[in-house]
């Protein structure tokens, strides 16, 4: 698959870079809406992530042009405008996703997940890491296609553990990720450990002891043996 | 007590004082004019009488024995009995009656007693004159004069309204603008020119004044936004590079971890920090559209069920009271975060399994939603300024985290006062801190 990265901060086209590539896009890249728009001219993407704030012009622009003559194409809108204005906007203009900055990468690859499965109808919508499984759209959590029983919160965090398995994944990325970033992070914190330790619990009573690593005063990391 | 008012009454007051003393004045000046009248009326009488009788000496006795002179005057003559001085005319008001076996009540009369010689005999001359008639004349004149100057003292007081009013008609333009000012920006408009050259002075003075504000006031929140605005693209770098060091820990040992999970902790800080302040200015601005309609408890239940787990988690009650129903007029989704501030920190203050009681209820015809907990309370120096950007409570105060920027209750007084709610903090008497927002 191909991949489009317009934005104009390089340092952070090298990390966009390398999450696709390991997501395994082929990746162009433009710091300019000029540039971008050639590139959209000569070939067609399958995702295109698009700052906003371009220094040669409005980002909203080229959503319109590549909405037009590639509806297919996905978009997800990463910017610094964290307003709810410019989301709606940047969704009514057909975005298929919004990201404000700063986010962790681990977002943007749970989303680009979510995005390119709704937009290309995927109904192989399980993943799984050694005996865990996860059902990406509904509820569903298996250990060895055992069913076990998880809280929504639960669930969410294994969901998005197991899309960025084998990275260490911050408490703060995982607070955001389940109740956005309007939430205190110090007083969330705390939850998710203790939210983490419930489902050590019910993976360990499942059999699946060891499946999540702790990463000393960071976060987490989910390793699965993938010889299971 | 407005100026015009005030200059208005101290007028009436003066004139009041004036008119006293000029009544007083007018009212022994008239007397004393009648009894002089009175007096020049009885010595004429004397004159008369002398001349008469030195025409015919005889007629002294007809004259006693008829004893009137006119209606309102009358004489006794008797012999001098020596009890006044010769050749002097004494005058004295006395009441008396004229005629006992008519009349039942005395009346006032002005007495000349004199002397005169008839033949070398000297007899003593009473003559009298009635007051009561000259009274009703001086009354009358005084009454007259005291009216006048009544319908004076009204004319003065509405003419004076009239005429201050149109004099001062500028100044309370001026006045009437400044109180409506609530944000220098909301005063486009300068303060005119006027005739009157201390308005003037005042308006120019106000006119520079403002446009000082305005503009440093314009900058400060043009600042904020841009370098809001500016900082994020950068904390996004040092957050993503922080992330990409992370992801890797077999490569690092402990303590550089846990460095960099701070820097990437104090990364997100700052984009928190710096996104709330881009919405007080965003909200300070007025960016926000105000006319949707909002349903108070329908928010609040969407908020509760946002932050469910925490309420979980924390094993506390929510007691929910919606008596009255509050739709106001707003932008939902500032009242949604008005809300949601409001309620997170009524969580994070709470102890495990405490109570939080959520209400809408009519203070006095205007609607209020509350949020009561069962915390430590504001600290009692901290509750005044709990509104205030940045102001936190002290460090040793129970439970509150230091590391929070302090901007949830501000940005919540940013959107009380946008919509013109009011916004209150207030400890409980017994226990636990009331936050509420009568709209």
């Amino acid at each position: 698959m191909r991949a489009l990265i317009v934005e104009d901060e390089p340092l952070l086209i090298e990390d966009l870079e390398q999450c696709l590539l390991e997501e395994q896009f082929y990746v162009d890249s433009a710091s300019r809406l000029q540039k971008a728009t050639d590139l959209i001219a000569a070939e067609e993407y399958d995702l295109i992530l698009l700052d906003l704030g371009l220094p040669d012009g409005d980002g909203t622009n080229l959503l319109k042009l590549v909405k037009k003559h590639h509806p297919d194409t996905a978009v997800i809108i990463i910017t610094a405008r964290g307003e709810t204005e410019d989301k709606v906007r940047g969704l009514e203009l057909g975005s298929d996703d919004y990201l404000a900055k700063p986010f962790p990468i681990a977002e943007l690859r749970a989303r680009i997940h979510a995005v390119l499965r709704r937009k290309f109808k995927i109904n192989d919508n399980k993943v799984s890491g050694g005996p865990l499984s996860v059902n990406l759209d509904h509820m569903e959590v298996t250990i060895r296609d055992e069913s076990i029983d998880v809280t929504e919160t639960e669930y969410k965090m294994l969901r998005y553990l197991l899309l960025n398995k084998n990275k260490t994944i911050t408490r703060i990325a995982l607070a955001e990720h389940i109740w956005g970033n309007r939430i205190d992070d110090r007083f969330s914190l705390d939850f998710i450990t203790s939210h983490m330790k419930n489902i050590r619990k019910k993976l360990s009573q499942a059999g699946a002891d060891n499946l999540i690593e702790t990463v000393y005063g960071v976060g987490y990391k989910l390793v699965p043996d993938e010889t299971e | 007590m407005k100026l015009n008012n005030k200059i208005l009454l101290s007028n009436v007051i003066l004139t009041l004082v004036v008119f006293s003393f000029t009544s007083i004045g007018i009212y022994y000046l008239v007397n004393s004019t009648v009894y002089d009248e009175l007096d020049n009326h009885l010595l004429q009488h004397k004159v008369d009488l002398i001349d008469q009788v030195q025409e015919d000496t005889s007629s002294l006795e007809m004259m006693n024995q008829l004893g009137t002179l006119g209606s309102y005057e009358w004489i006794e003559i008797t012999k001098y009995d020596g009890s006044t001085p010769l050749n002097s005319n004494e005058f004295s008001t006395i009441d008396t009656l004229r005629n006992p076996a008519e009349e039942l009540e005395t009346n006032a009369y002005r007495q000349l007693t004199t002397t005169i010689s008839v033949n070398d005999r000297y007899y003593t001359l009473k003559i009298y004159e009635e007051v009561a008639a000259w009274t009703h004349i001086s009354r009358t004149i005084l009454i007259s004069i005291l009216a006048g100057l009544a319908i004076w003292i009204l004319l003065l007081y509405i003419l004076n309204q009239l005429v201050l009013d149109r004099i001062l008609t500028p100044f309370y333009n001026t006045v009437a603008s400044l109180e409506k000012i609530a944000d220098p920006s909301d005063l486009d408009e300068s303060f005119p020119e006027t005739t009157t050259y201390e308005i003037n002075v005042l308006n120019r003075a106000l006119n520079t004044m403002m446009q000082h504000i305005r503009s440093s006031f314009e900058d400060q929140k043009q600042f904020i936004q841009n370098a809001s605005h500016e900082l994020l693209t950068p904390l996004s770098i040092i957050r993503q590079k922080a992330e990409k060091i992370l992801s890797i820990p077999e490569l690092l040992d402990r303590s550089t971890i846990e460095s960099v999970g701070q820097i990437q902790h104090t990364a997100v800080r700052l984009s928190r920090l710096s996104n709330a302040l881009l919405l007080i200015s965003r909200i300070e601005n007025k960016q926000f559209e105000l006319g949707e309609r909002v349903d108070i408890p329908k928010v609040t239940e969407a908020v509760l069920e946002e932050l469910d787990d925490f309420i979980r988690m924390k094993n506390l009650n929510i007691t929910t009271s919606f008596a009255a129903p509050v739709v106001v007029k707003g932008n939902s989704e500032l009242l949604h975060a008005a809300v949601y501030n409001i309620i997170q920190n009524a969580i994070k203050f709470s102890p495990e399994g405490a109570t939080i009681t959520i209400s809408t209820r009519r203070d006095t015809e205007k609607p209020c939603f509350s949020v009561l907990d069962e915390g430590p309370g504001f600290p009692p120096e901290f509750i005044d300024a709990a509104f205030d950007r940045f102001k936190k409570p002290p460090p040793d105060a129970a439970g509150f985290n230091n590391n929070s920027p302090g901007l949830g209750l501000s940005i919540v007084q940013s959107i009380c006062q946008m919509h013109h709610f009011d916004c209150r903090a207030s400890n409980h008497p017994e226990k636990g801190a009331e936050v509420s927002i009568h709209f």
